[in-house]
C-alpha cells in the first residue's frame, strides 16, 4: 500500500512530536535559530510542509443528488432531465449544472462509488463525519477535530477547526469526542463573527495590553526558575487565547478588495467560502462550510439548479483564489454530505435518501486531479466498481494531506485507528 | 354556477414514465403527450386498450414538457430548449428548432394556430411562426436571478380566447400581461405568496406561478401555483389559487386548499365564467372545481399520480390528464 504520511523510519529521525516540542519550548519558535537549523533536516522540513496542510469540507447538508453533480446518467429512466457537459479532463462528463466546475475537473478527483448503506439523516452524518460506526460509550472524534490535532500546531493563533453552518436543519456542531474539547469546533451560526472572543467593554485596549506584558513579565521571570512543560503550556495557552481574539478579522470579508467578494458572489454561502480562504490562509487546518439544505424529496431538479448554481460558482472561486495565492497544492477541498439521492424520481418529481452508489470529489493537495475512481451501473443504482465505505473515504482524506491513516489514537489501553479497521485509501486519486 | 357538478374518473391508464403534458387536435380521440423518457407519443382513445405510439424522427434530448396542435401541426418544446415541429398526418418531425437557452417550460398555440408562443428559463417568451418555424419576437419582464440571487424560472404562459392578450409568469411571483399584436406590456400583477424562500431552516426556494388562464373574455385572469410551504423539502403546501381583474389589478379571489396539497399546474376556465377547473398535486395529484362568482372551491376529486398536463373539449365536459405514471379520462357534469 502506497504510504503518503510521514512514516517514523530511521530515514526519518525527528518526530513530529518532537519537532513541535522544541518549536513550543522557546516563546516562539521562529525566534529560535537551532529550531530554523534543524529545518535544514530534510524530514523536518517536509515535517513543516506537512504542518502547512489545510482542509476545506464543502459539507453538502441534506444530501446532493449525485446524478445531478458527478455522476450524471443522461438519457435514462432514472437520470432525469440534465444534458452532461465535457470538462477539460477528456472523457470525463458532469453534470450540466456545473459548468465552472467542468472547466476546473483537472484539479478534482471524483469519487463515484460511495456505498454508506446508512440512509437516514442522523445516522448519515455520523457516519460521515467520523468515518466509523458509533459504538456505545465511544465518542468518537469528528473529520474536523481528527485534522485539526494532526495538522494544527499547538503554538498556533488562529482556530483549529472552524465549522460554519447558517442554515438550522440538519444543523449539528460536530465534536472532538476522546480528543477533547481543545479541538472542538469554533462552531459559527447565527452570524459570521466568532461570538465570546472579544476584549470586554469594560476593559480598555490599553489596560489589555498592560495586563498581557504584566502577565508575561512575571511568566518569563518564573519561567527562569522553574524549567516545567507545564509552565511553558501555560504560557502558550495565553498566546493562543490572546492569537484567538486577535483572529477575529478574519471573518471580517469587509477587508477584502470588492473585486474579491464579486468573485465569490452575494449569496451566503459564497461569503463563507471567501471566510474559509482568509481562514486557511492564516493557518487554520480545518474549516468545514455546510451548505443546506439539499433535501430535495420535491422538485428536486428546480432545487439542485438552485444549489448547484451556488455550488458551482463559489466552490470554483474557492479554487481559484486557492491557486491563485498558492495554496491550492497544500489545501485539500472536499464535497461531501450524509449520502445520495435515489436514482429513482418520486411523484414529486423528488428523489429520496440514498445511501448504497453515490459520490464525493477531492481537489488540490495530495490529489490527482482528473482522476475519476469507482463506477455505477447504467441507472445508477449500484456500484459496480470500485465499492468504497466511509472509512476508505477517510483513509484517502488523510493520505491526501500526509498523515499515517493507520496512525492509532490511545482510548485508555485500546488502541483506535484515525480511520476505522481496514480501511484502505483509495490510490487512485492520490497523487 | 351549479354547485353539485360531479367530476368522475372514467379511465385509467398506467404508464411506466412521467407524462408532462398532453394535446389533442380539435376534441379528437387522437391523443399525444410528452414524456420523461425524450419522446411524444400518439395514443388513439377510441380503442379499447390504447396503445402508445412515439413519432418519428428526430427526438429532444430531454424530458418533454409542452406540446400544442396548430393546424395539421403538433409543436413539441423541451428541457432541452429545442422547439419539434410534427407532422401529425405523417406522425414524423419535419423541423427542429434551437429555441431557448434553457428549460422550456410550457408551449401553447395561438388561438388561431398561427403562432406559436414559449416560455423558458431563460427568462424569455418567444414567439413563433407555426408555417415557417421563424422567431417573430421575444420579449420578458422577468428577471434572471430571484432576490436570493438564485436562477429564477419562467414557468407559466396563456393566450386570452380572443387572441388579444398574452400572460407570462414566473418563479417569484410575477405576472406580465402583454397585447398578443405589438407585444408591448399592457398589466402585470403580483402573487408573491407562490414563492416560497426559506431564508433560514433550508435556505433555498420552492414553488413559482405554474399556470395561468384568461377568461372566455378575457379580463379575468386565474394564476395557480402553491402557497407558503413550511417544509421545502416537499410539495408540502396548499393548493393556491387568484383571480385578478388584470386590467385594474384587482384580486378577485385567492383560495387555498390544505386537503390536497401541492402546485395547480392546469387551469381551464368554463366558458360561461361561472367556473373553472385547476389541477396538479404533490406526490398525488387533485382536480378542483372553483366557483368563480363565490371564490370558493366546490369540488375536489384525487388522482394517484401528480397531474402535469391537461386538455379539456371545449365545453368543459370531457378531460384526459397526463401526469405521473398514468393518463386518465374524466368527465363533469351536473350531480
Amino acid at each position: 500500500m502506497k504510504r503518503k504520511a510521514w512514516c517514523g523510519s530511521a530515514d526519518h529521525p525527528v518526530s513530529r512530536r518532537g519537532f513541535l516540542g522544541a518549536a513550543a519550548a522557546g516563546t516562539a519558535f521562529a525566534a529560535d535559530m537551532t529550531v530554523l537549523d534543524a529545518l535544514k533536516q530534510p524530514a523536518l522540513a517536509e515535517e513543516l510542509k506537512w504542518q502547512q496542510k489545510r482542509v476545506i469540507l464543502l459539507w453538502l447538508a441534506g444530501g446532493a443528488s449525485q446524478l445531478e453533480t458527478w455522476d450524471p446518467k443522461p438519457g435514462v429512466e432514472t437520470g432525469g432531465p440534465f444534458r452532461t457537459i465535457q470538462t477539460t479532463v477528456p472523457g470525463l462528463h458532469i453534470s450540466e449544472l456545473l459548468p465552472q466546475q467542468s472547466e476546473r475537473m483537472q484539479q478534482t478527483a471524483v469519487i463515484r462509488s460511495l456505498n454508506t448503506k446508512i440512509a437516514d439523516h442522523g445516522g448519515g452524518y455520523r457516519l460521515m463525519e467520523t468515518g466509523r460506526l458509533p459504538e456505545p460509550g465511544v465518542a468518537f472524534p469528528h473529520l474536523g477535530a481528527i485534522l485539526a490535532r494532526e495538522l494544527g500546531r499547538i503554538d498556533s493563533h488562529v482556530p483549529d477547526h472552524v465549522s460554519m453552518y447558517t442554515s438550522t436543519e440538519g444543523r449539528r456542531k460536530g465534536t472532538a469526542g476522546f480528543l477533547g474539547a481543545r479541538y472542538n469546533p469554533m462552531f459559527l451560526t447565527e452570524n459570521m463573527m466568532p461570538e465570546n472572543i472579544r476584549r470586554l467593554e469594560a476593559i480598555s485596549e490599553a489596560d489589555h495590553q498592560d495586563r498581557a506584558a504584566l502577565r508575561d513579565f512575571f511568566a518569563e521571570r518564573f519561567s527562569r526558575t522553574v524549567d516545567s512543560a507545564a509552565v511553558a503550556s501555560h504560557g502558550t495557552a495565553y498566546e493562543r487565547v490572546r492569537g484567538l481574539m486577535a483572529s477575529d478579522r478574519l471573518f471580517d470579508i469587509s477587508e477584502e478588495p470588492q473585486a474579491m467578494r464579486d468573485k465569490y458572489g452575494p449569496t451566503q454561502f459564497g461569503e463563507q467560502c471567501l471566510i474559509a480562504r482568509r481562514l486557511v490562509e492564516a493557518g487554520v487546518p480545518f474549516v468545514k462550510v455546510a451548505r443546506a439544505w439539499w433535501d430535495s424529496h420535491g422538485q428536486n431538479f428546480e432545487t439542485h439548479r438552485e444549489l448547484c448554481a451556488d455550488l458551482d460558482h463559489c466552490m470554483s472561486a474557492l479554487m481559484d483564489d486557492l491557486a491563485d495565492r498558492g495554496l491550492l497544492e497544500n489545501t485539500l477541498v472536499i464535497t461531501l454530505g450524509e449520502f445520495g439521492r435515489t436514482p429513482r424520481i418520486n411523484g414529486s418529481l423528488g428523489r429520496d435518501h440514498f445511501a448504497r452508489a453515490w459520490s464525493c470529489t477531492l481537489t488540490g493537495c495530495g490529489i490527482k486531479g482528473g482522476a475519476v475512481y469507482g463506477k455505477t451501473d447504467d441507472k445508477g443504482e449500484t456500484v459496480v466498481d470500485g465499492e468504497i465505505g466511509a472509512a476508505d473515504l477517510f483513509a484517502t482524506i488523510f493520505a491526501a494531506v500526509g498523515i499515517d491513516y493507520e496512525k492509532e489514537y490511545m482510548l485508555g489501553s485500546r488502541p483506535i485507528p484515525i480511520a476505522d479497521f481496514g480501511a484502505t485509501p483509495v490510490e487512485e486519486v492520490l497523487a | 354556477m351549479n354547485s353539485s357538478l360531479k367530476l368522475a374518473r372514467a379511465d385509467k391508464w398506467n404508464q411506466s414514465d412521467i407524462l408532462f403534458c398532453v394535446a389533442r387536435p380539435n376534441d379528437s380521440d387522437r391523443l399525444f403527450v410528452g414524456s420523461s423518457d425524450f419522446g411524444v407519443y400518439e395514443f388513439d382513445l377510441s380503442a379499447e386498450k390504447p396503445e402508445r405510439v412515439r413519432l418519428e424522427g428526430e427526438q429532444h434530448q430531454s424530458y418533454v414538457t409542452g406540446l400544442a396542435v396548430a393546424g395539421p401541426m403538433l409543436i413539441s418544446g423541451s428541457y432541452d430548449g429545442q422547439l419539434i415541429w410534427w407532422d401529425l398526418a405523417e406522425q414524423r418531425s419535419t423541423r427542429v428548432v434551437p429555441a431557448h437557452d434553457r428549460w422550456i417550460r410550457r408551449v401553447i398555440a395561438s388561438p388561431d394556430q398561427t403562432r406559436i408562443i414559449s416560455v423558458a428559463d431563460d427568462m424569455l417568451c418567444k414567439v413563433w411562426d407555426v408555417a415557417t418555424g421563424e422567431l417573430l419576437t421575444q420579449f420578458s419582464d422577468h428577471g434572471e436571478k430571484t432576490p436570493h440571487h438564485y436562477p429564477s424560472m419562467l414557468y407559466a404562459v396563456a393566450a386570452s380566447p380572443d387572441g388579444r392578450f398574452l400572460a407570462t409568469g414566473d418563479r417569484v411571483g410575477h405576472v406580465a400581461i402583454w397585447n398578443a399584436d405589438s407585444y408591448e406590456k399592457v398589466g402585470e400583477v403580483e402573487t408573491p405568496v407562490m414563492y416560497t424562500w426559506d431564508p433560514r431552516q433550508r435556505r433555498h426556494s420552492i414553488g413559482g406561478i405554474r399556470s395561468l388562464a384568461f377568461s372566455a373574455d378575457g379580463t379575468q385572469l386565474a394564476v395557480g401555483g402553491m402557497g407558503k410551504v413550511g417544509n421545502i423539502d416537499h410539495l408540502g403546501g396548499p393548493s393556491r389559487l387568484e383571480v385578478f381583474e388584470w386590467s385594474s389589478g384587482t384580486r378577485r379571489f385567492e383560495v387555498e386548499d390544505d386537503k390536497k396539497k401541492g402546485l395547480i399546474e392546469q387551469i381551464v376556465w368554463h366558458p360561461s365564467g361561472d367556473w373553472l377547473l385547476g389541477a396538479g398535486g404533490d406526490h398525488k395529484g387533485f382536480l378542483n372545481i372553483y366557483d368563480m362568482h363565490s371564490g370558493e372551491l366546490v369540488t375536489q376529486e384525487s388522482s394517484d399520480g401528480h397531474v402535469h398536463g391537461l386538455v379539456a373539449d371545449a365545453a368543459l365536459e370531457n378531460l384526459v390528464t397526463a401526469g405521473h405514471n398514468r393518463l386518465e379520462r374524466w368527465t363533469i357534469a351536473a350531480g
